[in-house]
């Protein structure tokens, strides 16, 4: 999967029409073959622009910043990464006329190790799902499967289950890089920063974290699309998709199979409801 | 820094019989802002709330926790004697030690004395973050909007009209009247129907505070109480009233027949109707389910002999929008359909028929001209067999509940049936008799005397037909046997339901309504006419089955609500209502959605400090927020915060044990 | 998905604090969260039919069962309960219209993610409780005091927090 030539020409061609004021897209690193997302707003930079199985991260969180609203942007989109923007479109958080979105079909992107990353192994939507120019040819939907973490985890008793969480919880320095590369964590002021806020005096300690992780996880619970930014993003390495994985195979299990950002309207697993969701855990 | 005065009341033994309360006060002393704990025998008596306003004006106090009963029984009292010192009520925070603790560990003093304090130290704890709220004032609009034009609609439009308020009454049919215009003679006292409803009816008519919508719908309602905004959908009646003279040239000309539903479909309608000759407005309206002019462009017969040229074939549906401060439901009720009661030939059997289509029969206006005939052949029917709680009291095939009226109208039908047919006789299937009302026993007594009626007790299993009879199997159960009787003609009491709309048109109002359709009310016998929504009012069958003198009491009642409502310019409003930080809000505008009663709107606002640009965040209005809470809980930015129920006032009371 | 975790048989006190044990008078806290409409009037109703149930429950108020917000529910799981009882109204009963549907949604998944890091689900209930069901509000009162109890005391995540 290489398409930075295409990229390239896209690219040109949105300036040279004034269509955009600045592209977002990939570049190459100069130490190593990873990718850096790469702002571009004089065109001569655009031969830099890359896209291969190496361009990890979720574009959609540069639209995050209040000054992108009023620019016209260029991006690059994977298939997750569109789920995250079509949430970001219901949830107003961009104009649909500002951006011009190149949408990738995706053939999965590379982790550390050189391996087919975790979530584009279980990817169900690698094909954008919204957009304005696709490249590559789609494969459409997949089956929707329970992460493999997930499903270990689950065989594991309580206990270890607790004692493992807790060294997770232990390691965050809370430093709340995850929360500044998730695209969905756009919140003008974020609840853990709010002075009122429970989680505001929350102390750097397992219960601290756990705290702000839970609250986090929840409010991407429903909404998390799984480009795992977050975890990419994380100085301590935590495994931070276990918390939203989980929280999304008991939505998809329980409300309709719902997976966040499929369709163009949604908004999100709770703020709707179905008179038919599980009631048996309500005594 | 806050100075909390706690207050413990014995409630006599109630509480003072299981909690320690000099314990207590002593405990409660230890919280470091407490700075008077004292106890009372009776704290909500008089001396008990000077004992509180003394010590509010004594100690300074910033917050007051009274420990005694449930809040949902004296909260208001104790905010009364806060305001009466000179304190903001909402400074009160009330420790339930009473319906919590004492009356359910009455067993176990210590753990109960100790949970007292516990509660003592939360309610504490939440009330310093306590802060002061003011009651709300909203202006009023003083218009009702009465949806339903059947005996409940028009009486409570009366009554509120009567009181100089405007109305507007919105009628899905073209005439007002509902069911009760159906009916010949009525229960308890055999006066026809007709003669006591139709002078109401031209009342409505000519009344100068009614405005009557015929042949209409509300399609949408906004705002909230005192303030609300309907839109009405006046459907094309093709015919102009306001030249329209009602003379009636075009309803005797028209050649299309269409089945009488007034009439039960026992005769035939013309397709433009007048749907009774007493019907208010008396102005006739087209079908346009069946009008050949409308449905193939042929005909329009009616138009040639309009002498005032008020057919208007071209006419369109209207949309009308009226300011409103209070609604009146009064959509009555529809009749359950006994198809399930297949054993009974139900649709096989022509002379098998419902009560209302024997009450059109016997009505004297009616389709047989007062006389109760065989479906099948016409003949005037000397057996006749009435049976009850068809659909009704039948979890299987129909509804769980009694309809009420069933027991009543069914002992009328066999007083009718005597008079109509002297020598016909009645037989009444029955599970019971229900006949509790002022003079129904009497009157259900006068049945069985006068027409020598035999009242059968057991359940009806099979109808059969033997030449041309039906012949009735049921059981007797008071002399434990099975009884055949040979019928002419078999009436069934079929269940009262809600109009099947209901559902539609209460998630359109944003009011609530039970399993069956019924419109529900705020609570079942302390405001049985309200609601849960402010502003909105239900009367008559929309609520569950009830007879006349029922529905009018409740129409009454609805009307006198209103008036209430209206009584000055201004409404009160509880303050513990939601509002927004809109420094926090993202945005995402995902309150809107969740909120229950749409009080939630979207304001402009500029992008930071003195900027031109803007940024578009949410707003709640104050006069629509009810205070559930939905909102603030799922808003992520946490920038909802619910007077009264605050994240700080929570999370005291969560970690103060 | 299977996470339901069996509880190690024969050790009186939590699976997922295993060792630990707990004074012989030790008794739970329990922070009950209810309604105003449904649940705290049905509380009150068991207490004017002088219903009796187990004293280890501590009661908040809250307009409706949607004004919960999950971390209710984790602070109070740090700081001062072993575990939590939600009420509200049953299904097409809530005072707001839709309130207790939102809400049921965002407990099952809280629950679930609770129990995935550790926590036993029994911690961590929830129940329909009317206006009208005194003796219902007891049942479960002494179901979820029972059920915990069995738990034993809460100590994971309790410490250094606030
Ligand atoms: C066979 C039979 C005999 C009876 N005999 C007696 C008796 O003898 N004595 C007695 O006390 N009671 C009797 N009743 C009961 C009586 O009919 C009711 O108590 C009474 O009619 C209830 O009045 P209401 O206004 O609530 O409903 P309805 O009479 O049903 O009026 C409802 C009105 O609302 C209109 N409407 C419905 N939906 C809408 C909408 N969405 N928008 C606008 N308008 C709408 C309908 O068109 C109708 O005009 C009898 C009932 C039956 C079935
Ligand atoms: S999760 Fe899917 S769309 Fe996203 S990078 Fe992986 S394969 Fe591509
Ligand atoms: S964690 Fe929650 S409050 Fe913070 S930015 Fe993300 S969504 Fe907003
Ligand atoms: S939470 Fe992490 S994986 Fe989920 S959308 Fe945000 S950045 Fe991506
Ligand atoms: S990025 Fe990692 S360390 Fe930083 S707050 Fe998030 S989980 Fe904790
Ligand atoms: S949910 Fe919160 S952030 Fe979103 S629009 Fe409403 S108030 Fe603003
Ligand atoms: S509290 Fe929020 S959701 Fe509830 S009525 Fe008020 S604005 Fe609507």
């Amino acid at each position: 999967m290489d398409y930075s030539k295409k990229i390239q020409e896209i690219a040109s061609k949105l300036f040279a029409d004034n269509k955009i004021n600045y592209f977002v897209g990939y570049k190459q690193n100069s130490f190593d073959d990873s990718q850096v997302p790469f702002l571009i707003t004089d065109p001569a930079e655009i031969p830099k622009l890359v896209f291969t199985d190496r361009s990890v991260f979720n574009l959609a969180n540069y639209l995050k910043p209040d000054h992108t609203k009023r620019k016209r942007v260029g991006l690059v989109v994977k298939g997750c990464d569109s789920r995250a923007l079509n949430l970001m479109l219901t949830e107003s958080q961009v104009k649909r006329e500002n951006i011009y979105i190149i949408g990738i079909c995706c053939e999965g992107v590379l982790n550390e190790k050189g391996e087919k990353a975790q979530n584009c192994v279980e990817c169900v939507m690698p094909d954008p799902v919204v957009y304005d120019e696709m490249i590559g040819s789609p494969t459409g939907k997949r089956e929707y499967t329970i992460n493999a973490d997930i499903r270990e985890l689950a065989t594991k008793a309580l206990e270890e289950r607790a004692d493992y969480f807790e060294s997770i919880f232990e390691n965050c320095i809370r430093c709340n890089a995850c929360r500044h590369s998730c695209p969905l964590c756009y919140c003008a002021k974020c609840c853990i920063d709010q002075e009122t806020s429970t989680l505001y005096h929350g102390a750097n300690t397992s219960s601290g974290a756990m705290h702000a992780l839970m609250t986090w996880s929840l409010h991407l619970a429903g909404r998390c699309v799984d480009c795992r930014n977050c975890e990419k993003a994380c100085p301590s390495h935590l495994p931070l998709h276990l918390l939203h994985k989980q929280n999304e195979s008991v939505i998809y299990e329980n409300f309709q199979q719902h997976l966040a950002g499929m369709e163009k309207d949604d908004r999100g697993a709770f703020y709707k409801y179905s008179l038919s969701d599980p009631d048996d855990f309500i005594l | 820094m806050a100075r909390v005065g706690v207050f413990v009341c014995f409630c006599g033994a109630n509480i003072a019989g299981v909690i320690d309360v000099p314990a207590v006060v002593q405990e409660a002393k230890k919280i470091k802002e407490v700075k008077i704990s004292i106890e009372y025998k009776y704290l909500c008596s008089d001396p008990g709330q000077q004992i509180i306003r003394e010590a509010i004006v004594q100690n300074r106090l910033t917050s007051v926790v009274v420990a005694a009963c449930s809040p949902r029984m004296h909260e208001k009292t104790f905010r009364k004697a806060l305001l009466d010192a000179g304190m903001n009520p909402y400074l009160l925070e009330i420790a339930n030690i009473r319906e919590h603790s004492s009356w359910v560990h009455q067993k176990d003093k210590k753990a109960a004395t100790e949970k007292a304090s516990d509660l003592i130290r939360m309610a504490v704890a939440k009330s310093i973050a306590n802060e002061q709220l003011h009651e709300i004032s909203v202006p009023v609009t003083k218009r009702a909007l009465v949806i339903g034009g059947g005996i409940a609609g028009i009486q409570a439009a009366l009554d509120i009209a009567d009181a100089r308020i405007p109305v507007t009454l919105v009628e899905k049919s073209p005439s007002i009247g509902g069911r009760m215009a159906q009916l010949d003679e009525t229960f308890p006292t055999l006066d026809c129907s007709q003669c006591i409803l139709t002078p109401k009816m031209v009342d409505v008519a000519s009344h100068p505070y009614i405005e009557l919508i015929p042949y209409s719908e509300v399609i949408e309602l906004q705002g909230y109480v005192g303030n609300y905004k309907a839109k009405i959908k006046k459907k094309a009646s093709y015919v102009d009233f306001s030249s329209c003279t009602g003379c009636g040239a075009c309803t005797q000309k028209c050649p299309v027949k269409v089945p009488n539903e007034f009439n039960m479909n026992i005769d035939k309608r013309k397709a433009i109707y007048t749907p009774f000759p007493q019907a208010v407005p008396n102005k006739p309206v087209i079908d346009a389910e069946h009008c050949t002019m409308l449905l193939k462009g042929k005909c329009g017969i009616c138009a040639k002999v309009c002498e005032k040229g008020s057919i208007n074939f071209k006419m369109v549906d209207e949309v009308i929008e009226r300011e409103i401060g209070a609604v009146v439901i009064a959509t009555g009720y529809d009749l359950w359909d006994p198809k399930p009661y297949e054993e009974y030939g139900v649709g096989r059997y022509k002379d098998i028929i419902t009560s209302l289509e024997f009450e059109r029969m016997v009505s004297a206006s009616g389709p047989t001209n007062g006389v109760p005939v065989r479906p099948s052949d016409g003949k005037v029917p000397k057996n006749v067999v009435f049976i009850k709680c068809i659909g009704s009291r039948d979890e299987a095939k129909g509804i769980e509940y009694c309809s009420k009226i069933c027991c009543m109208y069914t002992a009328k039908h066999a007083i009718l049936l005597h008079h109509k047919v002297p020598d016909s006789h009645a037989y009444i299937f029955y599970m019971d008799i229900r006949a509790a009302g002022k003079g129904y026993e009497e009157f259900v007594k006068r049945a069985q005397v006068e027409t020598a009626a035999t009242y059968l007790r057991g359940r009806v299993s099979k109808i059969y037909k033997k030449g041309d009879k039906l012949m009735v199997r049921g059981e007797d159960a008071q002399i434990g046997q099975v009884v055949e009787v040979e019928a002419d003609l078999v009436v069934l009491a079929t269940a009262v339901i809600a109009p099947k709309d209901n559902p539609a048109l209460a998630r359109l109002l944003g009011v609530s309504y039970d399993k069956y359709g019924y419109i529900s009310e705020a609570h079942p016998k302390l405001r049985p006419v309200e609601t849960a929504k402010a502003g909105i009012f239900l009367a008559g069958c929309t609520q569950a089955p009830k007879d006349i003198p029922d529905t009018v009491a409740q129409a009454s009642a609805c009307a006198a609500k209103v008036c209430g409502l209206f009584a000055g310019d201004t409404m009160k409003k509880d303050p513990m209502i939601s509002t927004i930080n809109n420094e926090f809000c993202s945005g995402c505008l995902n309150c809107i959605k969740v909120c229950p009663y749409q009080a939630i709107v979207t304001e402009e606002i500029p992008l930071g400090h003195g900027s031109k640009e803007i940024r578009t965040v949410a707003k709640i209005n104050e006069g629509v927020c009810q205070g559930c809470g939905s909102c603030v809980a799922i808003c992520r930015s946490m920038a909802i915060s619910l007077a009264g129920f605050t994240d700080p006032q929570i999370i005291n009371e969560i970690v103060a044990i | 998905m299977e996470t339901e975790v069996k509880e190690t048989q024969g050790k009186i006190f939590s699976a997922e604090n295993p060792g630990i044990t707990a004074p012989t008078d030790w008794q739970p806290v329990i922070m009950g969260i209810l309604c105003n409409w449904c649940s705290y009037a049905g509380s009150d109703l068991t207490g004017t039919s002088r219903i009796q149930y187990p004293p280890n429950i501590r009661i908040i108020r809250v307009p409706c069962s949607s004004r919960v917000d999950p971390w209710f529910i984790i602070k109070s799981l740090q700081t001062t309960a072993d575990g939590v009882l939600i009420s509200g109204c049953h299904p097409g009963d809530c005072h707001y219209i839709s309130g207790n549907y939102y809400a049921r949604r965002r407990f099952l998944v809280t629950k679930k993610l609770l129990n995935f890091i550790g926590y036993h689900e029994n911690r961590i209930q929830f129940s329909w409780v009317s206006a009208a069901e005194g003796p219902k509000f007891a049942k479960v009162v002494a179901k979820v005091t029972e059920d915990i109890k069995k738990l034993g005391p809460l100590h994971r995540y309790k410490k250094e927090n606030f």
